[in-house]
């Protein structure tokens, strides 16, 4: 085996032992972090990074990133994050983040997935459609 | 009714207010035309990706962290981080008769400056092959204009016939050959007004070629008149790999909606040796696991599923397929010459001695065959050309022998002699494709041994003379042979007539 693929398997590894009942636990990362300098792996810091890329895209999977141009109410997230969850079928919570060159409107980010509704999306589409 | 269009109204705005979802991700890496994609979790095999500047690029390694996907186009804008999203669309190339007197690029986008295409209609570019049941066996010619190809080893609507041999031999003669002969008889069909007339138009997909190559073929195909009825899919040499490995299936794609569509088409690939390098380059960037010669493992699917795409369908039309292959000092036993020779229902071998001792198109008549052709070959070129085939293998095998300097009985001597005169008599120059029922007349007199007090050097030039005598006295003659496709008696002696006419003035 390569050290690239190396590190990837021990990274996924650590990841795995990170999740308790599928889901990122804080004690288990901690664990994790204290075992990597303990035993100090080969390229620890790329192990490490991996492990960071990963953990990384699993809060994200957890986590709606609300972007916004104007005003939004503590009701509009909480409706977001229970509409999410219901769509994805796991614990989604919201997080708002102002974002004026949004100019109206919103943007969603949960994980890999946007989603579009502010005027500057949409501008973008049509310039592109043009 | 206003509370109708109120509805009707509110309804819109919520389409008009709907969130569009966009799945994304970020390049990790770009390099030698492959970018390394972090997230994209909803990518499809194949699918199309876009990145900044609009700039396409095809997922082609699902991995569970990472996605490696060939980047079409300019690569130097890209940069680490950048974020890409999946467009939910498989590679479509642009389809139609729109197309034809065009060069395009492997995404179907124009490259001869001629102004934008106005396609109405795209096709996927990777496509299934058509399955069993759709199919029909061949039986309708396919007329190369090239008298050594049409009356020993024919080619039928549908078929798959690979061009073989070393650099240098007239391969791609062959194919242009073809083109320019399959625009002629367009042109003769469509001018008779025939309604069961079925044009064929010719797709020439150039992979791997110098631009200077491309450039020639397509000032050869206008020189020629044929064009107009040719689509030219280019991916020349300095193109990335990624556009090299597509052009092939582009080109398909634009056949294929001749086929559906109950025309004829025929492809030319030229050439799949470039087109499996080009493969191998991408796939051992992506780190794909490398078997012999380095290539990859599916590289015979790669050329399996291409080829399958040429078809005869039943109740539609046809996709012929013309691979080209160049071989390294004649060796037919390498790895992809093999693979494309076992995909093919034929091949036609060119052989560089043949080439040198000035027989062209040096087709080696031993080792080249037409699984399917004969079916379709005409009952004419049969009648005429049947035995040839046999009396020029029994020729090479004396004419071996006679190298000895053996004492030869006369039987022996004419059998050398008449091989000669074949062999001399199927040297053709490059597009100059001969009409088929001339071929019918030219070798109607070879069997009837009007060359035999002809002195061997000028075999050629007097069929030559032969066929212009046709040509420019009778061709009512020729539209005869031509529509009715067989010899009876009445029609033999009318060829006799005219062939004793000519005789009479032919000075030699």
């Amino acid at each position: 085996m390569s050290s690239q693929k190396q590190i990837q398997h021990l990274a996924r590894q650590l990841f795995r032992l990170s999740l308790a009942d599928g889901r990122l636990s804080d004690e288990r990362v901690a664990g994790v972090l204290e075992y990597v300098e303990k035993t100090k792996p080969a390229h620890a810091t790329a192990v490490l990074k991996a492990f960071h890329r990963l953990v990384a895209a699993e809060v994200a999977r957890g986590q709606a990133v609300v972007e916004h141009a104007g005003p939004v109410s503590a009701e509009t997230l909480q409706s977001i994050a229970s509409s999410l969850t219901k769509r994805y079928g796991r614990p989604i919570a919201a997080a708002s983040r102002p974002n004026p060159a949004l100019l109206a409107g919103l943007r969603v980010r949960v994980g890999d997935d946007i989603y579009e509704s502010s005027v500057s999306g949409q501008l973008s589409q049509l310039a592109a459609a043009v | 009714m206003s509370t109708v269009l109120e509805q009707i109204e509110q309804q819109i705005a919520k389409l008009q207010n709907k969130a569009v979802k966009k799945n994304t991700g970020t390049i990790r890496s770009v390099a030698d035309g492959v970018a390394r994609l972090d997230g994209l979790s909803d990518v499809m095999y194949n699918e199309m990706i876009e990145f900044p500047g609009g700039t396409i690029g095809i997922a082609l390694n699902l991995e569970e962290d990472e996605v490696g996907c060939v980047v079409l186009g300019d690569i130097s804008k890209l940069k680490e981080g950048d974020e890409c999203k999946t467009t939910g669309r498989l590679l479509s190339v642009p389809v139609g008769k729109a197309l034809l007197g065009r060069t395009v690029d492997a995404l179907g986008n124009p490259v001869d400056g001629k102004g934008p295409v106005d396609a109405k209609e795209f096709y996927p570019v990777e496509k299934i092959a058509p399955g069993i049941i759709v199919r029909k066996s061949v039986t309708q010619p396919v007329f190369t204009g090239i008298m050594a190809i049409d009356s020993m080893i024919p080619i039928g609507r549908g078929q798959r016939e690979l061009i073989i041999g070393d650099r240098g031999t007239g391969k791609t003669t062959i194919a242009i050959d073809t083109i320019i002969n399959q625009a002629k008889i367009n042109r003769v069909g469509l001018a008779s007004g025939d309604p069961k007339f079925r044009p064929m138009y010719s797709i020439y997909v150039a992979i791997g070629q110098k631009n200077s190559n491309i450039v020639r073929t397509m000032a050869a195909l206008e020189a020629a008149g044929a064009l107009e009825f040719t689509i030219i899919v280019a991916a020349a040499a300095s193109e990335n790999p990624a556009n090299q490995y597509l052009a092939p299936y582009s080109g398909a794609a634009m056949g294929e909606w001749f086929m559906e569509n109950g025309m004829d088409a025929l492809i030319v690939y030229d050439d799949l040796s470039k087109h499996a390098v080009a493969y191998r380059q991408i796939s051992l960037i992506l780190k794909r696991p490398s078997g012999r010669e380095a290539y990859p493992g599916d590289v015979f699917y790669l050329h399996s599923r291409l080829l399958e795409r040429a078809a005869r369908l039943d109740g539609k039309g046809s996709l012929t397929a013309l691979p080209i292959i160049e071989t390294l000092a004649g060796d037919l036993s390498a790895y992809i010459p093999t693979n494309v020779i076992s995909i093919t229902d034929g091949q036609i071998f060119l052989e560089t001695d043949l080439f040198n001792q000035g027989t062209r198109p040096a087709v080696s008549v031993g080792l080249s065959v037409s699984r399917v052709g004969s079916a379709a070959q005409i009952k004419a070129t049969k009648q005429v050309g049947g035995k040839l085939k046999g009396e020029l293998a029994q020729f090479r095998e004396l004419a071996a022998f006679a190298q000895f300097g053996a004492d030869l009985d006369a039987r022996t001597k004419a059998q050398l002699d008449r091989g000669t005169r074949i062999v001399e008599l199927f040297k053709q120059p490059a597009f100059n494709p001969i009409p088929i029922e001339q071929q019918v007349v030219t070798l109607w007199a070879m069997q009837k041994g009007y060359y035999d007090a002809i002195d061997l050097k000028k075999v050629n030039a007097a069929a030559v003379k032969l066929r212009e005598f046709f040509a420019t006295r009778k061709d009512a003659l020729l539209t005869k042979i031509r529509n009715k496709a067989a010899l009876d008696a009445e029609l033999e002696a009318e060829i006799k007539t005219a062939v004793d006419e000519w005789k009479a003035t032919y000075a030699g």
